[in-house]
């Protein structure tokens, strides 16, 4: 789930005047309880602050959207589950498939069978063609963007063109269809995926993302189909998505719970009513005043720091999860020397970003771009001895040392919000003293984009990312290696435009190792080659808010990114 | 043909013959600006909001100093370790929003920096902001108010279809809209420095745009009025330029107008920039100003009532006096208007 399209600590400007008189007189109400378990029925009311991108699974790649498709739409070969433990819920556990895979040739063969039952939403069978051709749009690059393709794109077996991206062109054009069909093949009920290199993990790919999920192929229009959900999960879609409003889930007759053994689909609720357009705070002022539906309502927007002094009066309905994110502040190597960089990364103050960010509610401090869930998570001592709050003696004598003129002039770029601005501050704080001279440039929402343009002139950015599946490959090799990153008009995730062959070198051993335990050391040597260059400062790793309604039965769970987990919220004293 | 000098005598002075005024009772020639004086000065209301005026402008002059010498300090961050002066909650501790003897306003919630440091400088970039926008939406609405009126004809209906375009404009959307882009070209081809300073002239440009048609349509008319008077007929005959017609002839006599509606326009300026601001085009934080740090304050309506409050009070009460003054100097400058 890359936080690309994270907001950034989901504030934005303030909540309207008018509705903060609601939580003002709030919590009276008192007559049915905020405890018990969900029972089935009822409708929950979903809110979203800003339109939801896809919910076309092959371009989905925003975590919350990842995990409300898995609960309410779409299954997969393999999927999470609901546990609450951080090992047991990164085990996949069998969906479609009638178990979790089996590999050969050292992970460079993966074979699934296909279960006996499992239906679309107009009754038909969900066979192994479904499967291959929905893998097969990821190859589609100009039509189905947006999603994490580039995982299947560099590991299936088909060869390449001059500049390095595969010759099957997808589905639409069926140029190098053959040497798809030759990757991919079917036999009856089984599907053999074949890779260039091992995969080992190649089945949590598949249960934490959506590229890999059956699609109809006569149900394919190409981007039109980026709104249309069609159904092999317990809900459908009733009408139409719209963008801008959004739309309606209800019961998916030809779902069958015996075809699902996994602990993912309660679908307690019999409606899913999904809402957007609504301000964060306004949203936030209903549910703690438990007015109407916002006491059936959940978001998947953060509880915002100025509502934090609620939180004692709501809680039994409070929840505090670590999120799979962590932010990180990118440093330009081609613009700034390391000892700036380095000088740089001992002034932040961490401590004061977070403060003003929210506090230990909102986070805790970070040791490495790596988020502590990840298997394999080890802090990075240049990380761990610089001091939380910074130290701006120590960083000007690095400067002082290296020969660099003070002030220096340094612009921080970050996407605008309220609270932003003030984390951005606390940092340009002690930067300032430390012989800097630091202007803030906050940006609006094409943020990602700007700082991914090639010939951008930026010293030091914020940037959140979080693994996609729960190994550091999915962490260092997608935000800092050239190669995969640096093409044609983009920088990829590589922000600071970092290009160092002994990290490359160490990712590309780290690819071809065969077992998981040896990929994990040599990716943990990575991320300290990574600390030395001074590429990269990490922050925090976030930690979510979630306030629910009083007859929400309230669940978040790792194997739902610890965004609302739709497969076990249910409504509870009748619902609303 | 020039009047004598000794002509002039006759004018002035009490009339041959006449009894000369009893002692104590002495009858002193006033000029009309001296009796609008004396009115104003006896409007207590007016005077009281002038002496707030007063203050908040010497405030806003005091306040970069005071900044530079480390009296005040809206930077620094009060937020870490055992200095914090916020609870768990990032929020001030201790009641009324933190206030303390070093901090007499409070501290503001997740940061710590002090609350009277921020609104005062504040003050200071607001005022600065209004003033500048008020003196071309002023003066640009004085030139073509002038134009129109003295012109009349084609002239006046194409200015009055002017001023009918720019005020059916949705300004506020398309300022809104174009601020990156017009931001860009300030930076760019201006070579305006960029942030604050872009930042700050982009919304004093805007507002002084979109202000000049009211004041337009004031001073055209007046003019209207003024023209038919017979010293313009008498400089028009004697051959007097344009020019001299429109700026020695007949702008001298509209500054009482000019005067008051400046004064009524200056406060919607400061409203404007918080509004503006809290919409996202305007001076962006760390430097404060009234908008940004309302705008700031308005997520902590409920759970910091001071922090809100201070902003949005101190806006309240310059809008206010500016407006009571506009109100008296109308009064005094005008007497027959009265209400």
């Amino acid at each position: 789930m890359a936080s690309k399209k994270k907001r950034m600590l989901a504030v934005t400007a303030g909540a309207l005047l008018a509705s903060t008189v609601l939580a003002a007189c709030g919590s009276g109400d008192d007559d049915k309880k905020s405890e018990g378990a969900g029972e089935t029925g009822g409708t929950l009311y979903f809110n979203v602050e800003k339109p939801i991108d896809h919910w076309d699974p092959q371009r989905t790649y925003v975590g919350t959207d990842i995990s409300k498709q898995s609960r309410l739409v779409y299954r997969e070969l393999v999927t999470f589950g609901t546990s609450e433990d951080a090992v047991e819920s990164a085990k996949p556990l069998p969906d479609l498939a009638t178990d979790t895979g089996t590999a050969s040739d050292g992970g460079k063969v993966w074979q699934f069978t296909l279960r006996d039952g499992v239906k679309w939403e107009d009754g038909s069978d969900i066979t192994c063609e479904d499967l291959k051709y929905g893998l097969s749009r990821n190859f589609a690059t100009d039509v189905i963007v947006g999603g994490p393709a580039f995982y299947i794109l560099s590991y299936l077996d088909i060869p390449a063109d001059a500049d390095g991206t595969p010759q099957y062109k997808g589905p639409y054009t069926k140029k190098g269809q053959d040497l798809f069909d030759k990757a991919v093949t079917c036999d009856g009920k089984t599907i053999t995926y074949n890779f260039n290199k091992p995969w080992p993990d190649f089945n949590l790919a598949i249960a934490a993302l959506h590229f890999a999920s059956p699609y109809r192929a006569e149900k394919d229009q190409g981007d039109k189909s980026n709104y249309s959900v069609f159904s092999s999960g317990p809900y459908k879609l009733e009408g139409t998505w719209e963008k801008e409003s959004g739309g309606t889930f209800v019961r998916n007759p030809e779902y069958d719970k015996a075809t699902d053994d996994t602990d993912s689909r309660n679908a307690l609720p019999d409606k899913i009513v999904f809402k957007m357009g609504t301000k964060l705070e306004t949203t936030y002022d209903a549910i703690l005043a438990n007015k109407g539906d916002a006491a059936c309502t959940v978001s998947d927007n953060r509880l915002p720091p100025s509502k934090f002094s609620e939180i004692p009066n709501v809680q039994d309905r409070y929840q505090n999860p670590d999120s799979p994110y962590a932010d990180y502040l990118w440093f330009n190597t081609k613009k700034l020397p390391l000892e700036v960089r380095q000088a740089l990364a001992m002034a932040t103050n961490r401590e004061g970003w977070i403060a003003a960010g929210g506090g230990e509610r909102a986070y805790t401090p970070a040791y490495s771009v790596v988020n502590p869930a990840v298997a394999g998570y080890k802090e990075v001592p240049t990380y761990k001895d610089i001091p939380l709050a910074g130290d701006p003696d120590a960083a000007k004598k690095i400067l002082d040392e290296a020969g660099i003129k003070t002030p220096y002039k340094i612009e921080i770029r970050y996407p605008q919000s309220e609270t932003a601005d003030k984390q951005a501050a606390a940092l340009k704080d002690t930067w300032d003293k430390a012989g800097f001279t630091v202007t803030l440039s906050p940006e609006g929402d094409v943020y990602y984009s700007n700082i991914q343009k090639p010939d951008h002139n930026y010293d030091v950015g914020w940037a959140g990312w979080g693994a996609d599946w729960p190994s550091p490959m999915t962490v260092l090799p997608p935000l800092f290696d050239s190669r995969a990153n640096i093409q044609g008009g983009s920088l990829g995730q590589d922000y600071g435009k970092y290009e160092g062959k002994a990290f490359n070198d160490k990712i590309t051993e780290a690819q071809n190792a065969t077992d998981l335990d040896t990929q994990i050391t040599l990716l943990q040597e990575a991320d300290q080659i990574l600390a030395d260059d001074m590429v990269y400062m990490p922050l925090e790793i976030a930690k979510f808010n979630w306030v629910t309604g009083k007859n929400v039965d309230f669940h978040t769970t790792p194997g739902s990114n610890s965004f609302p987990d739709l497969g076990l919220i249910g409504l509870r004293n009748g619902g609303c | 043909m020039t009047l004598p000098a000794t002509d002039l005598d006759t004018h002035v002075g009490p009339p041959v013959g006449e009894s000369e005024p009893e002692a104590g009772t002495a009858i002193v020639g006033r000029s009309p600006m001296q009796l609008a004086m004396r009115r104003f000065r006896k409007d207590k209301l007016s005077m009281f909001a002038f002496s707030v005026v007063v203050l908040y402008f010497l405030a806003a002059v005091l306040a970069p100093f005071l900044v530079k010498f480390g009296v005040l300090d809206p930077y620094t961050f009060h937020n870490t370790g055992a200095g914090s002066l916020l609870d768990e909650f990032t929020l001030p501790k201790g009641s009324w929003g933190g206030i303390s003897g070093d901090h007499w306003l409070g501290v503001e919630p997740g940061t710590g920096r002090d609350v009277l440091a921020r609104v005062w400088y504040g003050v200071t970039f607001s005022l600065v902001m209004a003033i500048a926008a008020t003196i071309i939406s002023v003066g640009l609405g004085t030139v073509f108010g002038i134009i129109a009126g003295v012109s009349g004809g084609f002239v006046d209906s194409a200015i009055g279809r002017l001023i009918d375009l720019v005020l059916s404009f949705p300004s506020t959307l398309m300022l809104l809209a174009l601020s990156s882009l017009f931001i860009d070209i300030l930076v760019h081809d201006i070579h305006v420095p960029e942030g604050d300073v872009a930042n700050g002239t982009y919304v004093v440009l805007v507002l002084g745009f979109f202000g000049w048609p009211y004041v337009a349509r004031l001073v055209r008319g007046q003019v209207l009025s003024i023209r038919e008077r017979e010293f313009v007929e008498a400089a028009k005959l004697m051959g007097a330029s344009r020019f001299r017609l429109y700026f020695k002839e007949i702008l001298p006599n509209l500054w009482a107008p000019l005067l008051v509606s400046a004064t009524i326009t200056m406060p919607t300026y400061i409203s404007a920039e918080a509004a503006l601001n809290y919409l996202g085009v305007g001076i962006k934080p760390p430097t404060p100003t009234l908008g940004n740090v309302l705008s700031g304050s308005i997520d902590y309506s409920t759970s910091d009532f001071v922090f809100f409050f201070m902003p949005a009070f101190l806006i309240m009460i310059i809008v206010v006096s500016f407006n009571l003054l506009g109100d008296g100097l109308r009064d005094a400058l005008d007497p027959k208007g009265h209400r």
